[in-house]
């Protein structure tokens, strides 16, 4: 076969790597006879796929591996092959070709690099369009809540970073600024393979601002993500908002000077009533009110039947995680350590990351990849080459 | 008046007689500290005897006031809050003068206006709720125009334009206002949010044939938004003590069907406002239906009337005119 013909060729170039064990080198037979089904299954789809939606969503996951490959291929194609090289007799056209060939080469090892990249993330689960998103204080008391603040932070800083829109639909603080736990909800089908890997128990040691003794504490919070099948939205009519004030008639504006700033709305079709009273705005007070009820609408949509099963089932798989200490934040040390990353888990810059930039999104990039890899290794372990691909060989 | 200068000289010695005990701001190690929830004890009673509307909320502004902490962060059962000694003659001060009526704004010297907050002074008018809901509907219409000049007639404490300055970028305001004492408010309070680069005000009283300022007569705007006084003399009789006793009746008196400072609004807006551009007031209840027909009857070919809005209690307060 062609292929085959191709490998040959290529076994004289790589030849300390075509004797590689790992699974996921290029000269990996199970591998190679894996992209030729992906790229064989594609072309059958695109002959078959009218009409129906599954399918092109199978195509167009697959468009971004298969393209990689056939470039791969016409690359491989530039390479002059041994026998060639030994049949022309000119000495200055062979340096010619071998060094055509050493550019190829290096061409043919990024693409490798970008095809294999391609195949990582067709190993991903399904897509999410939404997802939710908790922060959870845990053991520590007001310490491990101040630090779950400090998490909250990071991760909105790291949507606003990413471009996700979220909304917040509960938060709950404590009197010196902590936070008992915060539920929102990211809608963008990206962000569930981002996310996945924050899920877990995050620890803090450090020497918090509450202690007098000056000793180190050890305090944690816990990120769940949750996906979500269907997106979730809820749109509020002004006018079927019923707002409340303390001053129920009389004149207004000038007339009078009250102080009045709590508001309290009732939403009129679902007779839900939201009150709120922190600020001494009352426009501040009204915008706080509005969010309170659009989060509230929100849960009670979160909280209907279908999506309720969809959400317990995904929440438990969340589960098995829950326990494992993903990661530490040492403040004493100015360092971050993420345990699940073999070698150089460790960061310093404490500060920088919590800012929920570049540096997060670089461990997670990390995690993504180990994670992408163990489960394509997974795969091809498993995979048995379809019956026609077998026969053609 | 009486009760402001007594308080004041009160907080004099107070503050005289502390600094030389300690020079620090951190609560004396030496006073007794008093539990907040003690303190308050009676003071509910008291204001609403007073006829104080509102108590626990006017409590928690002091309270938050007096412990220098922002209102929102200050828990509402005030569960472990102290005062020391000095901190509990200010609280016990500000609320007797409350009981006098004193509006809370001026007791507390700031108030939160939208997103900004405004210090108050005594003799400038304290911006009202609805006033909120009003510049709210100013931005949301000027909010993608890509630069917009903006006149404000008469600015108080400065709270419209500022707030507007303050949520959209693309703003220059200039304000007039006829107090000096407002003049000043209005642009301490600019540099105290950082707004001063984009915001001028002239102390400059609106009268017939001299509606603007000299330096100011030839300008033109995009916009020119104006809370103006609009209470009617005759209702005056009718007003809380906080606004009688203590607010600037400047700011207040519109004359006897309360337009008359709106009038003169008119003429300058017709003068200044480039074709096409809006001119947006705060109003009474009853005044958008009266000024749709003025409109009609004296303003034909310069200015029209758009439409009127509802404040948040459902009061036509809000009219939107147009410079032809």
């Amino acid at each position: 076969m062609f292929i085959r013909k191709l490998l040959n060729v290529r076994s004289h170039y790589h030849l300390r790597r075509w004797v590689s064990t790992d699974p996921l080198s290029f000269q990996n037979k199970k591998l190679q006879s894996y992209l030729e089904s992906l790229r064989l299954e594609y072309y059958a789809l695109r002959v078959s796929a009218a009409g129906n939606n599954s399918e092109y969503a199978r195509l167009s996951r697959l468009d971004g591996v298969v393209n990689a490959l056939e470039q791969h291929r016409a690359l491989q194609r530039n390479i002059t092959s041994e026998q060639d090289m030994a049949v022309e007799k000119d000495e200055d056209m062979r340096a010619l070709m071998q060094e055509e060939n050493n550019v190829y080469t290096d061409l043919l090892q990024k693409q490798e690099d970008a095809l294999l990249k391609e195949l990582l993330t067709l190993s991903d689960d399904e897509l999410y369009p939404a997802l939710i998103f908790e922060v959870n204080a845990g053991a520590g008391g007001q310490e491990a809540m101040l630090f779950a603040y400090e998490l909250y932070n990071m991760y909105t800083s790291f949507f606003d970073h990413m471009g996700w829109q979220y909304d917040e639909f509960a938060h709950e603080t404590t009197d010196i600024g902590g936070l008992r736990h915060a539920n929102l909800i990211v809608h963008d089908s990206e962000a569930y393979q981002w996310l996945r890997y924050e899920a877990g128990v995050h620890r803090v040691q450090r020497v918090p601002a509450t202690e007098k003794a000056g000793r180190i504490h050890t305090s944690t919070a816990s990120i769940t993500v949750i996906p979500r099948p269907a997106d979730v939205h809820v749109h509020i009519a002004e006018r079927d908002l019923k707002i409340e004030t303390k001053r129920a008639s009389g004149a207004g504006g000038q007339h009078v000077n009250t102080t009045d700033s709590a508001v309290r709305i009732v939403h009129l079709p679902t007779g839900l009533a939201v009150e709120a009273q922190s600020e001494r705005s009352q426009l501040k007070n009204r915008e706080l009110a509005i969010k309170r009820l659009h989060a509230k609408l929100m849960q009670q949509q979160l909280e209907s039947a279908e999506a309720s099963t969809q959400a317990t089932r995904k929440a438990q798989q969340g589960n098995l995680n829950r326990n494992e200490k993903i990661r530490t934040y040492n403040f004493v040390q100015d360092r971050v350590t993420d345990h699940r990353v073999q070698k150089g888990g460790t960061q310093h810059n404490l500060s920088g990351f919590l800012d929920g930039g570049q540096q997060l999104s670089g461990l997670i990039e990390r995690l993504q990849l180990e994670n992408r890899r163990a489960k394509l290794v997974e795969l091809l372990e498993t995979w048995q080459p379809p019956k026609e691909a077998a026969d053609m060989n | 008046m009486t009760t402001r200068t007594a308080a004041r000289s009160l907080s004099a010695t107070l503050s005289g007689s502390s600094s030389t005990a300690t020079t620090t701001t951190t609560p004396p190690s030496g006073g007794s500290l008093v539990e907040v929830n003690k303190a308050l004890d009676g003071w509910e009673q008291k204001l609403k005897d007073a006829g104080v509307r509102d108590t626990e909320f006017n409590l928690k502004c002091i309270v938050s006031h007096v412990l220098q902490r922002k209102f929102n962060t200050v828990p509402d059962d005030f569960t472990q809050l102290k005062f020391n000694s000095e901190q509990l003659a200010d609280f016990e001060r500000f609320c007797e003068a409350r009981c006098a009526r004193m509006p809370l704004q001026h007791i507390i010297g700031e108030w939160d206006f939208m997103d900004i907050t405004l210090k108050t002074a005594p003799t400038v008018f304290i911006p009202r709720p609805e006033t909120e809901e009003f510049v709210r509907l100013v931005i949301e219409n000027y909010k993608d125009v890509k630069h917009v000049d903006m006149l404000e007639v008469g600015c108080g404490s400065g709270a419209m334009s500022l707030s507007m300055l303050h949520a959209l970028p693309q703003v220059d305001a200039t304000a007039i206002e006829r107090s000096k004492a407002a003049t000043a408010l209005a642009w301490e309070n600019a540099k105290l949010l950082g707004l001063q680069q984009r915001f001028k005000v002239h102390n400059h009283t609106m009268e017939k044939d001299k509606y603007m300022p000299e330096e100011l007569k030839d300008k033109q705007y995009d916009l020119i938004i104006s809370n103006p006084p609009y209470v009617k003399t005759d209702e005056f009789q009718y007003l809380h003590p906080e606004v009688v006793v203590y607010e600037n009746l400047n700011a207040l008196d519109g004359g006897s069907d309360g337009l008359r400072v709106a009038r003169l609004v008119f003429e300058l807006a017709c003068r200044h406002l480039r074709p096409g551009g809006k001119l947006w007031l705060e109003l009474g209840n009853e005044h958008p239906p009266l000024v749709k027909t003025i409109m009609h009857l004296k303003y034909q070919g310069r200015l029209t009337f758009v439409d009127s809005y509802f404040d948040q209690y459902k009061r036509e307060r809000f009219v939107q005119l147009q410079k032809v």
